[in-house]
């Protein structure tokens, strides 16, 4: 009847992110081929990302990281999503709410729970010595690498326990029980059923975790302190310390490309698990 | 038996990992020492402090408006974007699901900077107008998913009879769709309350200078010299997001856990 003035109702929302991101988007790009003197157009700027060893470096360990914090994840969120919608199912609704509790509390008060509790002298320092597992006065965690996959992990890995036990909630126990009694192992039925059946859940879950990991400064430049470099923090740096807008554009599009092209190759191998 | 006690275990230590150091930091905001260290000797002094600390209060009560009118904001336009939506076919249908939802592939350093590169291509200086636009795009698509979710459990035939039934589309909206939507624009709308409130990035590039969130506020006293009254302010905090969100809990009702734990009648 009226579907097509209905349809008029998106205009601002769309309006909304054309000019708020698109746009910025654009001006952002128009930067990034703007040398620093004000000559005109160049690619100046993404020469110089290439053409230095120290920005590769660091996108390499930026990947790394987010490799590191995805495979963690998993570790965690895979065994516990499976427990839940599996094994524990009279106590699920109590310990879903309580993963999903944290997400209501602040990013930087998390990140600041993290450098209480590991700094040298801390509660993990003094519990590790009573227990006779560490001796001194110094833990050595923060300002390490080791802190910043913690802390990440710690931020990112229920949204994958979600994803995940979302997707086998979906599969049918019947499923489980038919492939028992057409003589399968329990390990054959992981292997044909349960996984295949989780698949959908486990893209979107390291989707979830890998994308933003990749475009993180504020958990590597608190937690990791001088250990912290990643693409992130050199994008903030140019904008916030060096005044050098036009290159920090340039690596911003950069980071934003590898952002999609991972993107792209996630969903892209994900297809093959959706039946 | 044996093989739950071993999913039990499991389940404990992730918990701990999940919850160790929240507790750490509220404990450690009773304690004297200044520098979080222990042994520990109980004290509310870094409270009273907190009650007397301008600076911290008024930057909670900046965070508090921003993510109001973020909320506000998203509830309007999640709301007339998901009607709208519906009426849409095939083909425009996706393309304007994936437009919408785009900026949650953007990280929100880039999308933080590019606004900041926008203000200064039309020579404004930062404003809190650009900080709310940035936080509007930032939460949206959450609220949208929130009433995507709704949407799709609600029945269609509803609204064609209230038509037929010779409901003119405000009526229709009004009576019918509207009520069924509520629920879910409660919580879209704390939804995107929650993502502003907790909101670093954005804020950190785009407020102007002598305005602070408390986010902000949290990282500079990070960077030069914390004091536990960021343990105090936290637990605070948590308190009224636990609160809040126990509150969206009973509005929402059974949909609510529904929504997050994935239940299949409501998917």
């Amino acid at each position: 009847m009226e579907h097509k003035k209905r349809r008029l109702l998106t205009l601002p929302a769309v309006g909304w992110l054309l000019v708020f991101t698109v746009l910025p988007l654009l001006i952002m790009l128009f930067y990034s081929v703007q040398a620093d003197d004000g000559s005109g157009f160049t690619f100046a700027n993404y020469l110089r990302f290439f053409s230095k060893g120290m920005y590769l470096k660091l996108t390499g360990r930026t990947i790394v990281w987010a490799v590191l914090v995805t495979v963690f994840s998993l570790l965690i969120a895979y065994p516990l999503a499976y427990i839940l919608a599996k094994k524990l199912k009279g106590a699920r609704g109590i310990i879903l709410v309580l993963i999903i509790i944290p997400f209501f509390t602040n990013q930087l008060v998390r990140i600041y729970s993290w450098l209480i509790f590991l700094q040298d002298g801390g509660v993990l320092n003094r519990l590790l010595g009573a227990l006779g597992l560490s001796s001194g006065d110094t833990l050595g965690i923060l300002y390490t690498q080791a802190a910043v996959i913690i802390g990440l992990v710690h931020a990112y890995f229920p949204y994958m326990v979600i994803t995940i036990y979302m997707a086998l909630e979906r599969m049918d126990d019947a499923m489980l029980e038919a492939s028992a009694s057409l003589g399968a192992t329990k390990m054959t039925t992981f292997r044909r059923v349960v996984f295949p059946a989780s698949m959908p859940g486990v893209v979107s879950g390291i989707l979830i975790v890998f994308v933003p990991c990749l475009g993180t400064f504020v958990e590597p430049r608190i937690l990791g302190g001088t250990d912290g470099m990643v693409i992130g923090t050199v994008i903030e740096d140019q904008f916030t310390e060096l005044y050098g807008w036009n290159f920090g554009a340039a690596i911003a599009f950069l980071l934003l490309a590898m952002v999609l092209l991972s993107m792209m190759a996630i969903s892209k191998w994900g297809r093959r698990y959706d039946v | 038996m044996k093989k739950n006690l071993g999913s039990k275990a499991f389940v404990l230590l992730a918990l701990l990992y999940l919850y160790v150091p929240i507790f750490v930091l509220m404990v450690m905001g009773f304690n004297e020492s200044r520098y979080n260290s222990l042994p520990f000797s109980f004290t509310l002094k870094w409270y009273q402090e907190l009650a007397q600390d301008d600076v911290l209060l008024t930057a909670t009560r900046n965070s508090l408006l921003i993510a109001l009118v973020t909320g506000l904001a998203c509830m309007v336009l999640g709301t007339l974007f998901i009607l709208g939506h519906q009426a849409l076919k095939n083909k425009g249908k996706q393309l304007a699901r994936s437009f919408v939802m785009m900026p949650m592939s953007i990280p929100w350093l880039i999308l933080g900077l590019s606004l900041l590169l926008m203000i200064r291509a039309v020579d404004l200086e930062k404003n809190l107008f650009f900080v709310l636009a940035g936080h509007i795009v930032i939460s949206l698509p959450y609220t949208l998913l929130v009433l995507e979710a709704r949407v799709q459990s609600l029945d269609q035939t509803l609204e064609d009879m209230s038509s037929s039934l010779g409901a003119t589309a405000w009526t229709t909206f009004r009576r019918v769709t509207f009520p069924a939507l509520a629920p879910a624009i409660v919580a879209g709308g704390f939804l995107s309350f929650m993502i502003s409130f907790d909101n670093f990035p954005i804020s950190y590039f785009l407020m102007p200078a002598g305005i602070s969130t408390l986010p902000i506020e949290i990282q500079s006293s990070i960077k030069f010299g914390f004091t536990p009254e960021i343990n105090a302010i936290s637990t605070v905090i948590i308190g009224i997001s636990l609160l809040c969100l126990a509150v969206v809990g009973l509005i929402m009702g059974k949909t609510f856990l529904g929504m997050i734990g994935g239940n299949k009648k409501n998917v």
